[in-house]
């Protein structure tokens, strides 16, 4: 993991999301995961796959990973830095703490966000589903917006 | 999955960012080319592992530690390629490779005996400031997220055109996907280069089996297609926006070639 901390950076990008850019936290499958949710645009082909442990309500661990673009890379590691060790009653609250850490986001950056609320939100979805007996590898749910790539930066101080 | 593989995908990896973190032109194009051969033997490694029934992946356990000087980054390098000599077998393929291997050691060995290598290495100081700082702060930050957004791209392209060119009958799409590899590569090579030269040197993020495993041809080339249009569309803004001349004529030169490679997507259809 890269801590950008201690660097002191040229004007502009803001550190966090230059840190969360150069290297993804919590990317990539999750072999301890017992649910999985993906969020699919048909259209632009846009996925991201969310691996969860839950236990006892608590995010014990937690990956995903995407072929999407960087707001959606840096969304999805600040998104799952911030639940992880967490209650899913406080996950569900950190989709408003993202808006609030992001500030202001363009349209295209919303539908970024709400792709990776999504992927996590359907990975709760197939640990209830799997509870219930259903037999189901990977919740899928289709999104209605589209991505289209964009500057992050521009919109975080 | 293949270890072999795995690790060789590992090496190309390390080849390659050695080559764009080293400011030296000599050593920085000679790792190149060996970058080059080590992709190569990845194709070959792969290939054999599905004539003989077997599979391959593209999970990867790498990491790209930040170095400070040219000896640095060599020492680890030459770790790499000798850790990988143990997972040859006694084949052809495996003794080609190791005798590639041998001679990039060799070619590290001498790197490594002129003190006058060691340079600083400046790939990963974060600066992000392009040569003599001619962009401003919003043109610098446009270039740094186009080069995270391009090299990913160009990196998860070169795999999944492999992936399917190692998996088709059809000497149409073989050539095809060749031609897209090849392009690619050149990308990767100078979005890569670029990064270090702003102190930002990274490693792409690892490819999920969803991206590269392509179940429907014909809706691949069309996202591909559209990507290359958004593609495209940076550049030109990049161009527009960034007012220096040099940069500007060189994201004229990749937008008309991904013109190029669309066509050439469309041919797969």
């Amino acid at each position: 993991m890269l801590d950008l901390s201690g660097v002191e950076l040229p004007e502009g990008m803001d550190a966090e999301v230059m840190s969360h850019l150069m290297s993804p936290r919590n990317y990539g499958k999750l072999e301890s995961a017992n649910c999985i949710g993906v969020a699919n645009d048909e259209k632009t082909g846009e996925y991201v796959i969310f691996y969860t442990q839950l236990e006892n309500s608590i995010v014990k661990d937690v990956n995903y990973a995407t072929n999407g673009c960087q707001d959606t890379v840096v969304i999805g590691s600040m998104f799952t830095d911030m639940i992880k060790g967490n209650d899913v009653e406080y996950a569900q609250k950190a989709v408003q703490k993202m808006h609030e850490k992001l500030g202001d986001m363009t349209p295209e950056q919303q539908v970024c966000a709400d792709i990776v609320f999504s992927a996590f939100s359907a990975s709760l979805i197939n640990f209830n589903n799997l509870i219930d007996g259903k037999v189901e590898e990977m919740h899928l749910v289709q999104m209605k917006e589209s991505c289209d790539a964009t500057n992050m930066g521009e919109n975080n101080g | 999955m293949d270890k072999l593989y795995q690790k060789k995908h590992e090496l190309w990896l390390h080849i390659t960012f050695a080559s764009f973190a080293i400011n030296d032109e000599t050593i920085k194009s000679r790792l190149y080319e060996f970058s080059l051969i080590a992709f190569r033997h990845m194709k070959w490694i792969g290939s054999d592992l599905l004539e003989h029934g077997n599979d391959y992946n593209y999970d990867r356990d790498i990491e790209l530690y930040k170095r400070e000087n040219v000896f640095e980054v060599i020492k680890a390098l030459q770790s790499e390629v000798l850790n990988i000599q143990k997972l040859y077998t006694d084949t052809i393929l495996g003794k080609r490779a190791q005798t590639d291997d041998a001679y990039l050691l060799e070619y590290l060995r001498q790197v490594l005996a002129d003190d006058a290598n060691n340079q600083e290495v400046t790939a990963f100081n974060m600066q992000r400031v392009w040569n003599k700082g001619e962009l401003d702060a919003s043109q610098t930050d446009a270039l740094t997220l186009f080069l995270f957004e391009e090299l990913y791209k160009e990196y998860e392209l070169i795999l999944v055109y492999a992936y399917m060119q190692a998996r088709t009958s059809n000497a149409l799409h073989f050539n095809v996907f060749q031609d897209l590899i090849d392009e690619s590569h050149f990308h990767l090579k100078s979005f890569g280069n670029m990064m270090a030269k702003l102190g930002i040197l990274a490693l792409p993020r690892e490819l999920h089996e969803m991206t590269y495993i392509v179940k429907d041809l014909e809706k691949f080339v069309h996202d591909g297609i559209a990507e290359e249009e958004a593609a495209k569309e940076m550049c030109k803004q990049l161009s527009e926006s960034i007012h220096e001349e040099k940069l500007s004529k060189f994201f004229d030169f990749i937008n008309y070639q991904e013109s190029y490679h669309i066509e050439l997507m469309k041919k797969l259809l």
